[in-house]
């Protein structure tokens, strides 16, 4: 099973919420949920992060960050971070391939090390590794329920579809419209207003 | 000397409030302690503590995006420990963060020139506005000045806080 077929298994199950996604998987996550609601970083590692940050600022709004091995391990330290902040709107996914797939696909150190016990270790109360696409949905739509902070963890082949269409927005274009979005969504201005501002 | 840096963190903690500043992640410095014990005890602001300076730039980054004004409270090996966020996240997506970063070695500074003197010519090198804080009564106008160039700018804003504004030796 390759990740996308993981992607596929929860897209109907994640609704309105806001997906942080990292490296090839960006593609695939747009392919299968389409929203101006998707946001793609390009700080390896900082996936977890960023949307802790969003998760953390919006506690009523489901936040779906969708990691792989080699930004997960790169971004150890912001786990206990995480976890001391404990947003339960917040979806932990890690895809672990167990090589840096858009990289050139030379082997993390996900092989010899357990993600789940390092994020129990850091803080997290739950944190599992599933094996099917089933049980992967049965522990995402248990985690959005619950409201509790998971991370949700799988074992995957390298590689994805071939026929998937490309990204066509840039980073800004990208913000500007997750920015409009929840703007939308939330019914708050977010963006300044710029000359008019007060401040 | 106590009671000078709890009245430098009051100023600084009212400062970063005037400028709109309502979320902030923090990693301490020994200098900056009641700073930090102020912004921990305050109840209107969102108080991230980090582990490292770099996670701190993608949580506020994501909060930014959600509507909140960020700061980061840091030392400058904090600064330079994140200095690939700032590139591929807050320059790369325009993301604002006002940033107030103790300076060691500072002039008069024992134990950390290194660090001290490479500070300010990364920040121009990455094309920061950089304004260094030396005296109490500037607080307010800087912290609310570099918030309005970061908001306006879309860009990270350094003020380097220096033990003559922190009220500690």
């Amino acid at each position: 099973m390759q990740r996308y077929d993981y992607l596929k298994a929860i897209a109907d199950d994640a609704g309105d919420a806001l997906a942080v996604c990292t490296g090839w998987a960006a593609r695939e996550w747009w392919a299968v949920r389409p929203s101006d609601g998707n946001l793609k970083t390009r700080t390896l590692g900082l996936v977890s992060s960023i949307a802790a940050g969003l998760a953390i600022a919006l506690p009523r709004r489901k936040v779906i960050a969708i990691d792989g091995d080699g930004a997960f391990l790169m971004n150890l330290c912001g786990l206990p971070t995480i976890a001391r902040q404990n947003p339960g709107n917040f979806l932990h996914l890690l895809f672990d391939n167990e090589i840096f797939e858009a990289s050139g696909g030379t082997a993390t150190a996900s092989r010899d090390c357990d993600a789940v016990t390092l994020a129990k270790g850091a803080g997290y109360k739950h944190a599992l590794w599933v094996n099917t696409p089933e049980e992967f949905r049965d522990g995402f739509t248990s985690a959005w329920e619950k409201n509790q902070l998971t991370l949700l963890a799988v074992k995957v082949e390298p590689g994805q579809p071939a026929d998937l269409p490309p990204l066509k927005l840039d980073e800004l274009e990208n913000k500007y419209r997750f920015i409009r979005h929840l703007e939308a969504t939330e019914k708050q201005p977010i963006l300044n207003p710029g000359f008019d501002s007060k401040l | 000397m106590e009671h000078q840096a709890a009245e430098a963190a009051a100023a600084i903690l009212a400062g970063l409030k005037k400028a709109g500043i309502d979320f902030v992640a923090t990693l301490p410095d020994e200098k900056m302690l009641e700073l930090i014990r102020a912004v921990e005890r305050d109840t209107e602001l969102k108080h991230v503590p980090l582990c490292r300076e770099e996670e701190g730039i993608g949580i506020c980054a994501g909060a930014y995006l959600a509507g909140k004004k960020t700061a980061i409270i840091m030392q400058n090996a904090g600064f330079l420990n994140s200095c690939n966020a700032l590139t591929t996240t807050s320059l790369q997506f325009q993301i604002p963060i006002l940033m107030l970063i103790y300076y060691a070695g500072d002039i008069g500074d024992r134990g950390f020139t290194t660090l001290g003197s490479i500070t300010e010519p990364v920040l121009h090198a990455m094309g920061f506005r950089t304004y260094v804080l030396r005296h109490r009564d500037e607080i307010e106008d800087t912290l609310r000045g570099a918030q309005i160039l970061a908001d306006d700018s879309k860009r990270p804003v350094a003020v380097l806080l220096t033990k003559s504004t922190l009220g500690v030796n």
